[in-house]
């Protein structure tokens, strides 16, 4: 068995708060049963699950849960939503993640790069949801 | 004979309004525009002015109402002062523009998306529309470049002069004036067909025919231009 | 009757036959979807978070200035009607949002007010497949069926927007069957499999290609394990992720045959007697396939 002391302290709190703020969720509502990570389109590409995101949440452990790719892999299919059997939407925690990261912290954001080449042959749709998600409006 | 009447004491009879440039107060009559106030002031213009005819779009300037709180924009060489006008100029807007050889590229969305891919980002907020001095529907035309549909962005741009305001109040950071230029441009160039008229005199004009009529024209002197000026043949419009 | 339709950006662009083939059959069924004169990019996907109006104002935008096309097409029932299952989804939920939230609506209004819009509240959003089902019935389809699909096995691929989230779904999300009977009233064989709704990656095509060539490879293969030589489809961004990255992976040698993606209403074109009219927007070339079994 391994051990990891984590602290919950103000700055962990003042995380949780914002998070919630921007979500709009309660966080606590969750039991950590899975569906959501069961149902998740894109769980074997990330490295934290969804429902792991959630929990590191609950316990405000910010550098974690900011420096993951899981929030950059969701594509907000909103399949964990729907199947949430407390109603929260987790799809808006996850994107609450991102928001914070783009509005707070943008340093950590890998810059994708968006060359003429590409630009020329995708559909506008990926475009404009692309930047939706990925750039700070 | 009408009594002429000093400067100084027309000057007493004017109607004034108080106008504060870039925060400072000053009291200028009320009947001239905002270049000219800013003239009257003292303030010599070096940048933000061109044609002082509302064409050239250097003068663009952005300006408060005294108890009013929203934001107003429009050329200074064509908009007359108010009292508590509270304004400032923007001589130049920095927006990013594509390098393109017209030559070289279709007349097609990817187009469109390949230079300006940021078109994509429009939050269709209409801050653009608001603040153009020409009243053009800027966001329709960006969303029309969005879709594809460039004969009618052009045309929904047609009247634009390039002055940059859209592109400062942009919240998706869109240069919108050289997205239009590049839809105008590509208009132009492969939809509109040019008359054959045209190509006619283009290869009447390679082949020589007016060369004699230059040469002659250019070894005239002053006096004898003038007289042929004065008696050119002209088309009578009501009779045409 | 006649319907306020909203394009979106993508169907004039490379979903062109999408829309071509929606609007010939529109007519035909009298169902007519009648193009808004003016519109604007809905801005997909919606906004989740709880704090950015601003994102929330182009779907409203969308909506009142369909209100007044509306009242041209004499339109009672006030629907919006979209081919894109994107925007469907989007404009949706935000109607959903703004009915219940009159501070929120206010506010949009009074950003829409310099622009001489405003929107009431009232209309309603359905995506086309909704209307086939309720307003138009698949026993009407049935009728004006010219030639049946035989030999087309023909796997649902409803993707994620047009089932989620459960304010914007247009048929139960966990068992949809429109996508189904539809087929079934074309004369199409229905493919049961697992993956109709895996979502296809969406937008990470523009930036993670590797993720939608994972999600499309399941999909694919999934669709072609089962037996099925079509999959249709409702949503522009699918149908090209779906297209286009099959054939980046058959040239790497991932995959060795590919299956051709539809757009339902060129199906329903076919079935109903239209003449397609080009084919230069898929990735892989459905013409082998409608040839071999005399479709075209």
């Amino acid at each position: 068995m391994s051990f990891e002391y984590i602290k919950i302290g103000k700055e962990e709190k003042e995380f949780i708060s914002k998070i919630e703020d921007i979500s709009g969720q309660n966080l606590y509502a969750c039991y950590q049963c899975g569906k959501c990570t069961a149902g998740c389109s894109f769980s074997n590409q990330m490295d934290l699950t969804v429902n792991q995101v959630i929990h590191r949440l609950q316990l405000g452990q910010k550098e974690k849960v900011l420096s993951a790719k899981s929030p950059w892999v969701c594509a907000s299919c909103l399949t964990c939503t729907v199947r949430c059997p407390r109603d929260i939407d987790v799809a808006a925690i996850m994107e609450s993640v991102r928001e914070y990261i783009l509005r707070y912290e943008p340093e950590r954001i890998e810059r994708m790069k968006v060359t003429e080449e590409k630009a020329k042959k995708l559909p506008n749709i990926a475009l404009v949801g692309s930047f939706r998600k990925n750039t700070e409006l | 004979m009408a009594k002429a009447i000093s400067m100084r004491e027309k000057k007493e009879e004017l109607d004034t309004v108080t106008i504060y440039i870039m925060g400072q107060g000053y009291k200028v009559p009320s009947s001239l525009t905002i270049m000219k106030a800013m003239e009257y002031a003292g303030f010599k213009l070096k940048r933000g002015v061109g044609c002082r005819a509302g064409f050239c779009g250097a003068c663009a300037t952005v300006y408060r109402k005294l108890g009013d709180y929203k934001i107003y924009a429009n050329l200074a060489c064509q908009t007359k002062v108010e009292d508590g006008m509270y304004l400032t100029q923007l001589p130049f807007v920095p927006a990013n523009k594509a390098e393109y050889n017209l030559d070289e590229i279709k007349p097609s969305i990817s187009t469109m998306l390949r230079f300006y891919p940021e078109i994509a980002r429009c939050l269709s907020c209409n801050a653009c529309s608001r603040v153009c001095p020409q009243d053009i529907q800027v966001m329709d035309y960006v969303q029309y470049s969005l879709q594809g549909q460039i004969d009618k962005a052009a045309e929904l741009a047609f009247d634009c002069i390039q002055c940059g305001l859209c592109a400062i109040r942009c919240p998706a950071e869109i240069p919108q004036y050289h997205v239009a230029t590049l839809a105008r441009r590509l208009h132009g160039r492969y939809h509109m067909i040019a008359p054959d008229t045209l190509e006619q005199r283009v290869k009447e004009i390679e082949e020589g025919k007016y060369e004699k009529g230059f040469e002659e024209l250019m070894s005239l002197s002053e006096e004898e231009l003038k007289k042929r000026y004065v008696a050119r043949d002209f088309i009578d419009q009501k009779k045409a | 009757m006649k319907y306020s339709y909203f394009p979106g950006c993508n169907l004039k662009t490379n979903a062109k036959e999408y829309e071509h083939t929606a609007v010939e059959v529109s007519k035909i069924l009298d169902a007519e979807l009648v193009e808004m004169p003016v519109f604007n990019c809905c801005g997909t996907v919606h906004s989740m978070v709880s704090d950015n109006t601003m994102r929330r104002v182009a779907p409203v935008r969308i909506l009142s200035r369909s209100e007044e096309h509306q009242k041209e097409l004499e339109d009672t029932k006030n629907t919006v009607v979209t081919l894109c299952s994107m925007c469907s989804s989007t404009l949706k939920v935000v109607n959903e949002e703004v009915k219940e939230d009159e501070e929120m609506l206010q506010k949009i209004n009074w950003q829409l007010e310099r622009d001489n819009l405003k929107y009431s509240g009232h209309s309603e959003v359905k995506h086309y497949l909704e209307i086939l089902r309720d307003e138009v019935g698949f026993e009407e389809i049935i009728k004006k069926v010219k030639k049946q699909l035989k030999g087309m096995k023909i796997a649902s691929y409803y993707g994620c927007m047009l089932l989620h989230p459960d304010k914007a779904k247009i048929d139960d999300s966990e068992t949809p069957t429109v996508m189904e009977s539809l087929t079934l009233a074309l004369g199409g064989e229905v493919v049961d499999w697992p993956y109709f709704k895996t979502c296809c990656g969406s937008y990470h095509v523009v930036d993670k290609e590797d993720i939608v060539n994972n999600q499309v490879l399941k999909i694919t293969e999934g669709a072609k394990k089962r037996g099925a030589n079509a999959i249709i489809t409702a949503c522009p961004l699918c149908a090209y992720n779906l297209d286009s990255q099959q054939v980046f992976l058959q040239k790497k040698g991932v995959i060795k045959e590919t299956i051709p993606v539809f757009y339902f209403t060129q199906l329903m074109a076919i079935a109903l007697g239209i003449k397609l009219k080009n084919f230069e927007d898929h990735h892989v070339d459905p013409k082998p396939l409608l040839k071999s079994l005399g479709l075209i």
